[in-house]
């Protein structure tokens, strides 16, 4: 059997896995308003995912600025040509947004009819994960998750003797 | 008013942190990050973003991530951004807050530079409270950068005039790499300090 959120991330996967093969394009990804990639389908390994999102979520959060000076509450779809590569993005909610990536600027049309096809199955999924959030997250002992990432952050962002600031040179 | 929320995603397994350097124009905001980046081992960093204009000032923001390893069966990381200082950019500081986590105020500790850093201090706060943050609960550390000018401000100025009463403080010469990590590890501290799943 399995859990509920393990099936809404393959739910997502398979709704952008047919978006790429339907429309031919590059790869699709699915990113959160702060810039983390939640889902990618589609040709992934070229392409640095994790800076893609932080980049598109800045932009789209540009755009929006951009649309209420021009009296638009925000724009939601958002196209970049380019001379072999193109991407599409649109909002999924209010919280998320879908990256298409594609070659072929003729299947535009394609692309757009794809994404605005999945976008509503995509909001109810994020919704009811949304909604379960907490009790999927049930697996997290906070106080221990405390303590492991504390010793973490003291391993890796090391503090050495050179560290210091401190000393008055003046 | 709420509290902040990391993102976190149960069926990915991941908890992603984010925190943005935030200071006026020229405080070393880039230099912080580029510093961490060059120190840190590779398998913990991703590439690094500069998005910056001819004259070497950022022009929407820099951006890494670090991924420190797995906690509990999820993957624990944190996205460090900076904003750009120039008191016009201030659509694109609002929209690199959105969704933070913590935050390093850097700031100038050239004598001259006090008002720039108070104001933009004020315009953090502003910042954040229009996102709905409710600021007495948010981690925020006050770096003294450029502790090598002279004459510099004095450690508790900035804190006095903001009336800011138990605000984490450091010192750094950022150029040369002097508390940064310890910068770092005050914020990220701090941000794990008041985690919790609502």
């Amino acid at each position: 059997m399995q859990l509920p959120g393990r099936e809404s991330a393959e739910d997502i996967n398979d709704l952008l896995s047919n978006l790429v093969k339907r429309s031919e394009a590059v790869t699709a990804l699915l990113i959160s308003r702060e810039g983390v990639c939640i889902s990618k389908a589609g040709n992934v390994e070229t392409l640095n995912s994790t800076a893609l999102a932080a980049l598109v979520a800045g932009m789209f959060a540009a755009t929006r600025e951009v649309a209420n000076i021009v009296g638009e509450e925000q724009f939601s779809i958002l196209l970049q040509q380019g001379e072999k590569r193109h991407i599409h993005i649109s909002l999924i909610g209010q919280r998320n947004m879908m990256i298409v990536v594609f070659e072929d600027y003729k299947r535009i049309g394609r692309v757009r009819h794809e994404a605005r096809s999945i976008g509503s199955d995509l909001v109810r999924i994020l919704e009811n994960r949304e909604k379960s959030k907490k009790e999927d997250s049930g697996d997290i002992s906070v106080p221990e998750f405390k303590e492991y990432a504390l010793n973490l952050i003291d391993r890796i962002f090391v503090v050495g003797e050179e560290d210091d600031a401190s000393s008055r040179s003046n | 008013m709420k509290r902040t929320m990391p993102h976190l995603d149960p069926t990915e397994k991941q908890i992603v942190f984010k925190i943005v350097y935030f200071g006026p124009g020229m405080s070393g905001k880039t230099t912080n990050l580029l510093y961490i980046h060059k120190v840190l081992t590779d398998k913990y960093k991703g590439e690094m973003l500069v998005l910056d204009t001819e004259k070497e000032r950022t022009l929407f923001f820099d951006f890494f991530p670090v991924s420190l390893g797995t906690v509990q069966g999820y993957s624990l990381k944190f996205h460090l951004y900076t904003i750009p200082g120039q008191i016009f950019y201030e659509a694109s500081r609002k929209i690199i807050l959105e969704g933070a986590d913590g935050v390093v105020f850097v700031a100038d500790s050239s004598v001259d530079r006090f008002d720039d850093n108070i104001q933009m201090f004020r315009l953090m706060i502003e910042n954040l409270r229009s996102n709905g943050i409710d600021v007495s609960y948010f981690p925020v550390v006050l770096q003294y950068n450029k502790r090598d000018c002279s004459p510099r401000l004095e450690i508790g100025e900035i804190e006095k005039e903001l009336e800011l009463d138990s605000i984490p403080v450091t010192e750094s010469i950022a150029t040369e790499g002097k508390g940064v990590m310890r910068t770092l590890q005050v914020v990220s501290k701090e941000i794990i300090k008041r985690f919790q799943i609502s």
